[in-house]
């Protein structure tokens, strides 16, 4: 009989205690492997969303703050700029308003840094609907609040948003993806619009078709779908057509510029910061994209401390287990040494039966695991950033706030409120991890089996190393 | 042939330093069955130890086949014990989970005897001490006291050793079982020419020995 043989049978020598110290240990290797789980899919999905998020930089007014209708305006004789700067390759600048339905009940609004506008009226109907029972309505991922604990009107219509924008085909972090008809040529003042196809559906329109805004009629050239059902509520046309229609002219609410490589983002960013100065707030994709994900980050380190305070924990068990087992058969060592054995060799006969224990401990743990790893990650994700949107939203809740019987606060919101729902779709992107559980955790749970085996044998095999062969003589 | 020369063991108690063994010396020819004799706590089992390897003398030489143990190393210590030496003690000392065979062959697998060998002659060896094959196959505790000090005999014999030390083999067994294990090991010494030396504190034993040596407060005088 071999060492490694005599070591796994003695291992099932107590068979109760062996199996207990086998769960034990299998919830230790256990919580290694969700840890380790959660770790990868989490940093996984870092680099995912930092790979993703591009090389542009955001451009918006100095101090911007969703509660104040009087805020810092930014121009395009000031964001044009940002053009001539080195590694800077396109610059899309966008104006953005709001309109209300003709005939619906709404609040009034008042433009961007100035009075209200009452010409900012639209046939048009939003193709969002809200809840209209009671006084807590859910809304376009807001609450909305009635003065009076009363009910909206039965002729509410949510406002349109609508937008002046250099490049069409981008609608904040939304691709618009042309469904119908041409895109709008971004550069050009005409009266022509792109819609959704849900706005599109909602007031019976389709390419060629036409509808009234600002007094004046506008014609749908396209029609697009971004997937999101904000995005999807927006008009969309020129900067120029929208600076000529509310009287803006060369306002603008912000600005993407890109850059040509992730390289050089920084540097980018560093030179629009030094350009525009005090008159905007910039930040580039990077910054963005790394604010979104230190929810993540949190749940990395979470889980990366965690990871190692089980493989200690599971260290220790075994650590334990074996100097009560050495304790235990003292005698039987020093009989072992009697009879001709080596230090090494006794050693080695107790480590392999550690190894049996941590082994089995792993197979459990490999289960535990396995069916864990997703809902643990979720959990810890989820926690994070519901901390994290929670925050958010304290710091940016004006968007869509009703107040002082049903007045939004401004156009401003309409853009704080695109910019709340920008981050937090990255910050929902971020949220969503997927966790990914191959082979490679087979051979983790192995390798921590074998990392515990030995921190937990060790110091046995010290202790052994210690027992004098004459102690048997002694016990006689 | 070994020869002992001023052989001492001292231990320290406290502040006490107590000698269980004191300028010990004493020769046995090859083949001999020699006993030693004395009361509790004369240091028998010390002497016994010392002899077997498993402790090392404060002073004096062991002098075993023209090599002396006391200046060897550990490792050579260990190869000692496990080439040259059988042990049996009182409460024979068997491997609680492993079968009557497998305990004679586990001194045979550390000295890297291939398992068929093995197999061969741990059979051999405890159909030699009358453990049938039935009983070979059962663990320590399902055999009598006698039949496991015989399976304990079986496994000092496994690597052929030069010396056989025996510690109280009889202690533990009625008288007539007793007899029986001391007649094994007379029979043992006679046929395979190995040397024993028996710790016993029953004097009819030590009468039937070759020879033997009476130990009172560590120091050894000649009995018979």
């Amino acid at each position: 009989m071999n060492t490694f043989t005599l070591g796994l049978r003695n291992a099932f020598r107590n068979a109760v205690r062996s199996i207990s110290i086998m769960f034990i240990l299998g919830l230790s290797i256990g919580l290694c492997l969700v840890m380790l789980i959660a770790d990868q899919a989490v940093k996984q999905k870092i680099n995912d969303v930092k790979s993703a998020v591009g090389t542009t930089i955001t451009i918006a007014p100095a101090g911007f703050n969703s509660f104040s209708d009087a805020n810092n305006a930014l121009t395009t004789s000031s964001v044009d700029k940002v053009k001539s700067l080195a590694h800077i390759t396109n610059l899309a600048e966008v104006l953005a308003d709001r309109l209300t339905t003709i005939g619906a009940a709404q609040p009034s609004f008042s433009r961007f840094g100035g009075d209200a506008n009452t010409n900012a009226q639209t046939s048009l109907t939003s193709p969002v609907t809200l809840n209209t029972n009671g006084d807590n309505n859910g809304g376009i991922g807001s609450r909305i609040f009635v003065n009076g604990g009363g009910s909206l009107p039965a002729n509410f219509s949510l406002p349109v948003p609508i937008v002046g924008t250099t490049d069409p085909t981008k609608l904040n972090s939304n691709d618009a993806i042309l469904k119908s008809g041409a895109m709008l040529d971004g550069a050009k003042d005409s009266n022509d619009a792109m819609i959704s196809t849900a706005m599109a559906s909602k007031n019976n329109l389709g390419v060629g078709s036409t509808f009234t805004a600002y007094g004046q009629t506008l014609q749908v050239v396209g029609l697009f779908d971004t997937g999101n059902q904000g995005a999807n509520s927006t008009v969309v046309v020129s900067l120029a057509t929208l600076q000529r229609l509310t009287g803006q002219t060369g306002d603008i609410t912000s600005a993407v510029a890109t850059v040509d490589t992730l390289d050089n983002l920084s540097a980018a960013t560093t030179a629009v910061k030094n350009m525009l100065g005090s008159s905007a707030d910039v930040q580039s994709a990077q910054e963005e994209a790394n604010n979104a994900v230190q929810p993540l980050e949190n749940v990395a380190s979470i889980s990366l401390i965690s990871l190692m305070g089980a493989v200690i924990a599971g260290g220790v068990i075994i650590l334990l287990t074996m100097v009560m087992i050495v304790r235990e058969r003292r005698r039987e060592i020093g009989i072992l040494k009697a009879i001709g054995a080596s230090n090494s060799r006794v050693v080695l006969q107790f480590m392999s039966e550690a190894l049996t224990l941590t082994v089995a401990g792993a197979l459990i743990g490999v289960v535990i695991g396995v069916a864990g790893g997703n809902p643990v990650t979720n959990m810890l994700v989820s926690s994070s950033t519901t901390a994290s949107l929670s925050s958010t939203a304290q710091t940016s809740s004006g968007g869509a706030r009703f107040a002082g019987g049903g007045r939004f606060f401004g156009t401003r919101s309409v853009t704080g409120n695109f910019l709340q729902r920008s981050g937090n779709g990255l910050l929902n992107s971020a949220s969503n991890v997927t966790t990914n559980i191959g082979w490679s955790i087979l051979a983790y749970g192995l390798a921590a089996s074998l990392l515990i085996a030995a921190i937990g044998s060790s110091f046995a095999g010290w202790m052994i190393a210690r027992v004098k062969p004459y102690e048997v003589m002694r016990a006689e | 042939m070994i020869e002992v020369r001023d052989l001492t063991k001292t231990f320290q108690s406290g502040d006490t330093t107590v000698s269980a063994v004191r300028n010990v010396s004493f020769s046995v020819p090859e083949g001999k069955f020699v006993s030693i004799i004395g009361k509790s706590g004369s240091g028998k089992s010390t002497l016994l130890s010392l002899l077997g390897a498993l402790d090392r003398p404060s002073k004096g030489s062991i002098n075993i086949a023209g090599h002396d143990i006391a200046a060897l190393g550990d490792r050579s210590l260990v190869d000692y014990r496990r080439k040259k030496i059988g042990f049996v003690f009182q409460s024979y000392n068997l491997i609680p989970n492993l079968t009557a065979l497998e305990n004679v062959m586990l001194p045979m697998s550390f000295n890297g005897l291939p398992s068929g060998s093995r197999l061969r002659r741990a059979t051999e060896l405890l159909d030699q001490v009358g453990i049938t094959s039935d009983k070979q196959q059962r663990k320590p505790g399902k055999l009598s006291g006698g039949e496991q000090q015989r399976v304990a005999i079986a496994r000092a014999l496994a690597n052929r050793p030069a010396l056989i030390l025996a510690d109280e083999p009889t202690g533990n067994l009625d008288t007539e079982t007793g007899k029986k294990i001391f007649d094994l090991l007379h029979k043992l010494s006679r046929e395979q020419k190995t040397t024993i030396i028996v710790v016993t504190h029953d004097l009819s034993i030590a009468g039937r020995t070759d020879e033997s040596f009476r130990l009172q407060d560590g120091k050894l005088v000649k009995a018979k």
